[in-house]
């Protein structure tokens, strides 16, 4: 995912800074950005001090109580520790589910086939995440296919009860972001030498040697930047607990968008984004040495 | 290559995640074919919902806003974002570490964040909500990955070139219009299908900026999951797949995505 | 000159935008519940042929969004569905604008009690225009219960465990709480009793359910033994979806509401509103609409009086003389709205736990 990196060709021929001409091509593109998030975010961050929109008509002041809100209701904190669980399950399953399978395209299928199943696999990453997640409710729901199929494989099988939990949102949410894990760590293992693999195997170490000593470390970067990509969405997902979740779909991300859309408490719904936004910082600055070494 | 028994068990489980993968597309595919309107099984065969969808002047109305916000899109990203690439190939300056850096906030920060950020500012500050607004948005997320698609392409272009044409007395607009332009063309289009696909598919901000009565496909399909659902959804939702399938397989003509092997 | 590109661009694309918004310029814009009574296609064809106008909806589902919906985009709706409940605060706020009955022709038929109600009066002026009347309790699946159960007490019992319906409303759940506490719905006065009602129903719920349609799927699909809901809606589920429930009024009483249609402040199109709304008065389109749909019980003592015997709606009104109690949502203080916003936010969160 990395910008044109500009040490790589030293023999380059450089020419003067010519001032005008940088801001001539790069300033559009970050006027627009200054006016579409900088901006924004600055006016959230302004708003989640205050006690009321400031709109005519409307009584407001500057105040902490947003944040104080936060820190003084209990279940603030007990569903943005839902939401970032939420966000390592996903992470989690992904990973056991996705690196096995970059793995084999990486390491074991060659040549026209690898392209076309590597383009198979990304292919729903670019098809619409809430149809996708729709989907599932067409598979999970009561008296839906899954469950006649299981009804008919095992006779007097029963109900599931998937649908509406926890779980539905788990595997809704891993069925959306899978391709990211795969597509990463594709891309890290791919850039293991077999040789190096071979060289290994042929000096008697096992294949879970190479595994572990070998193959997980240097693919790392990958699945840390996929870990990641996945885990910074997840937590901040309102659509997918709204569809999948019923009763056990309350999350940060939902309230957050409660505030918006329904309550009109916009000052606490930007003090909670901000307060979200801060987790994800933190995230990344943990993972920052990992990530720089994955881009 | 032999086929062992590893690699048979490999190819099983990819198969696995595949089918895990397009299982459910494919079900609610089914459904949109299926009369039942609670989608009761077994399915009873009827295209009745498509007719339906014809009729349906609200999605057909929507589908037409997200075919034009995406096009606008399309074009203003590709354009300020292949921009901003050849400068940051042609030129070293002091804010170009910083620049870069800030490409990723747009894609780094959940939507939900940056979606209610721009609904209370654009409505704050007079901008105001509507396909305006969400063409605002979706050029801001879609730059950052025109700028690495086009970044990609302008790695292996030769500055020699830009240096002969210079010599034989070309302007520097002139140097770009006929050298640079031409040679970036394949990671201009490959840049343009992506800002199109990923305001297409854009749900989250085009939920907070949309007004009553201008919304996108994405939105209206979501306030009817939310508000009641028929097998329309499923019908139009098919044809959405389809258009995104058949829109990726044309973005990989252009831009490899396993890598150059 | 690339300035001037990305400027030109901008004004391209406002210039478009606008555009999108003056090619509906002749149509009245609804803001309502899905499936209730504005959005009938025969009618709306009816009232074309009659008036020229068209009519386009958009739906909430809830009344905090509704108030939302009205904040957020001023100058929009033409008419909007207003439970009384929050007349008086959508009123305060400046959503919607004061009426004369006199504009509304087939106004002279609604019971006065209910068209002079004081919920739908601020500063002494007239904001809503009553239109429906009903109850909120619950309905059964038939095939899940042998006999009809007749207490609210029934949600909690643990024979349907995981089999309830639940709407996601904060205002409704403690309203349902506090009736089966029996306290005042409008101003309960013990907030650990609902809480800890609410906290019981924890094994009980099913799934939340936000739409008449979401409904009306979940318990066609067997979801649900029994879930909460409206009775004009039961009527609808029954009549016009066949399905096998039934309506219970419990006898502690049961939830009442009145439902109005009101005119937001900077309607765009005033006149073709107040048509519209005289229009779902009119005794005519209901007894259509209840007959061959299903609707809650019209505020026009003439519509009423003009459904067929057995409908319905004439037995629930029989049916609710003999319960205890009757309370109407009424409007609220800021305080307690907020408190039952709390109390059910918080209930949510220890369901998931």
């Amino acid at each position: 995912m990395a910008v044109s990196d500009t040490k790589r060709s030293p023999t380059r021929r450089r020419q003067p800074s010519n001032a005008k001409s940088i801001l001539g091509l790069t300033g559009p593109a970050y006027l627009w950005l200054i006016v579409t998030i900088l901006l924004p975010l600055a006016a959230m961050f302004y708003f989640s001090f205050l006690s009321d929109v400031p709109l005519p008509g409307r009584d407001w002041q500057v105040t902490l109580s947003n944040y104080a809100a936060f820190f003084q209701e209990d279940f603030y904190r007990t569903l943005m520790l839902r939401s970032l669980r939420l966000g390592f399950e996903v992470a989690l399953w992904c990973f056991l589910i996705g690196f096995p399978c970059a793995y084999v395209l990486a390491k074991t299928i060659k040549g026209r086939w690898r392209e076309a199943l590597f383009l198979m696999v990304i292919i729903p990453f670019w098809s619409n995440a809430l149809i996708r997640v729709f989907s599932w409710t067409m598979v999970l729901r009561g008296n839906g296919i899954l469950e006649s199929l299981l009804d008919w494989l095992i006779p007097g099988f029963g109900s599931l009860r998937l649908m509406f939990t926890y779980e539905a949102v788990v595997i809704g949410l891993v069925h959306s972001y899978l391709p990211y894990m795969i597509l990463t760590c594709y891309i890290s293992l791919s850039t293991i030498d077999d040789d190096l693999i071979d060289a290994a195997r042929s000096m008697g170490a096992s294949r879970l040697t190479v595994l572990r000593r070998i193959i997980l470390p240097l693919s790392m970067p990958g699945i840390v930047a996929g870990a990641v990509l996945i885990f910074v969405p997840v937590i901040g997902s309102f659509m997918e607990p709204r569809i999948l979740g019923g009763r056990e779909g309350t999350f940060l991300g939902t309230v957050i968008e409660d505030q918006f859309t329904s309550v009109f408490n916009w000052p606490l719904g930007a003090a909670l984004s901000f307060i979200l936004l801060a987790c994800v910082l933190i995230i990344f600055a943990i993972f920052q040495p990992i990530l720089r070494r994955a881009s | 290559m032999k086929a062992r028994p590893t690699n048979m068990l490999a190819r099983i489980y990819l198969g696995l995640v595949l089918a895990f993968l397009y299982l459910p597309i494919l079900v609610m595919a089914a459904m949109s074919f299926n009369s039942s309107q609670f989608y009761m099984l077994p399915i009873d065969w009827t295209f009745d919902w498509y007719v339906k969808l014809a009729h349906n002047t609200r999605l057909l109305e929507s589908t037409r806003n997200s075919l034009l916000v995406a096009l606008a899109t399309t074009v203003i990203a590709s354009v300020l974002g292949t921009a901003a690439s050849i400068a940051f190939f042609r030129y070293d300056f002091r804010f170009k570490k910083v620049l870069q850096a800030a490409l990723f906030p747009p894609i780094a920060i959940p939507w939900l964040i940056t979606g209610t950020a721009m609904l209370l500012f654009f409505f704050w500050s007079g901008i105001g909500r509507g396909l305006h607004a969400m063409i605002l948005g979706h050029v801001a997320l879609a730059l950052p990955y025109v700028i690495i698609v086009v970044s990609a392409r302008i790695k292996g272009f030769d500055p020699d070139l830009e240096a002969a044409a210079r010599s034989l007395g070309a302007n520097p607009w002139q140097v770009i219009r006929h050298v640079t332009l031409p040679y970036l063309a394949p990671g201009f289009i490959a840049g343009a299908l992506f800002a199109f696909a990923v305001s297409f598919d854009q749900f989250v901000i085009s939920y907070f900026l949309s007004v009553p009565g201008v919304s996108t496909l994405p939105v209206e399909i979501y306030t009817a999951i939310k508000k009641g659902f028929t097998p329309e959804i499923n019908a139009i939702s098919t044809l959405v797949i389809a258009f995104s399938i058949t829109l990726l397989v044309i973005v990989s003509r252009f831009y490899r995505f396993g890598g150059d092997r | 000159m690339k300035g001037y590109g990305f400027i030109r661009s901008i004004a391209l694309v406002a210039a478009l935008s606008t555009a999108t918004g003056l090619a509906q310029a002749d149509t009245i814009r609804v803001l309502n519940w899905q499936g209730y009574g504005t959005d009938e296609d025969w009618s709306l064809e009816q009232f074309e042929k009659a008036t020229g106008n068209t009519v386009a909806h958009e739906y909430f589902n809830s009344e905090q969004e509704m108030l939302t919906k009205l904040r957020t985009n001023p100058g929009t709706y033409d008419v909007v569905l207003v439970n009384s409940a929050y007349t008086q605060q959508a009123a305060r706020e400046g959503l919607i604008q004061p009426l004369d009955l006199a504009d509304f022709p087939h106004s002279d038929g609604l019971q006065p009690r209910l068209a002079r109600n004081s919920n739908l009066l601020h500063d002494g002026k007239l904001f809503g225009v009553a239109w429906l009347w009903g109850v909120t309790s619950f309905a059964i699946n038939t095939g899940a219960f042998d006999a009809k159960p007749n207490s609210i007490m029934e949600l909690w019992n643990p024979a349907h465990a995981g089999r309830l319906g639940w709407r996601d409303d904060a205002v409704e759940s403690c309203q349902f709480a506090a009736l089966a506490t029996g306290q005042d719905i409008n101003d309960p006065s013990d907030y650990d009793l609902i809480r800890e009602r609410l906290h019981a129903l924890k094994p009980q719920i099913r799934t939340f359910w936000n739409s008449e349609n979401e409904w009306n799927q979940y318990m066609a699909s067997g979801e649900f033994d029994l879930a909460t809901y409206w009775s004009g809606s039961a009527a609808r589920s029954k009549n016009n979806f066949g399905l096998p429930i039934e309506f219970i009024v419990p006898r502690e009483g049961a939830i009442a509401w009145l439902d109005g249609l009101s005119l937001p402040t900077d309607a765009p199109h005033p006149e073709a509103a107040k048509q519209f709304i005289d229009w779902m008065i009119d005794p005519e389109f209901y007894v259509q609409w209840d007959t061959e749909v299903g609707a809650p019980i019209s505020a026009n003592e003439k519509a009423v009086a003009q459904l067929p015997d057995g409908a319905f709606n004439k037995t629930l009104i029989e049916e609710l003389k003999t319960v205890n109690t009757l309370p109407f949502m009424g409007p609220m203080s800021d305080a307690t709205r907020e408190k039952m916003l709390e109390v059910w936010q918080e209930t949510k969160t220890f369901y998931q736990e």
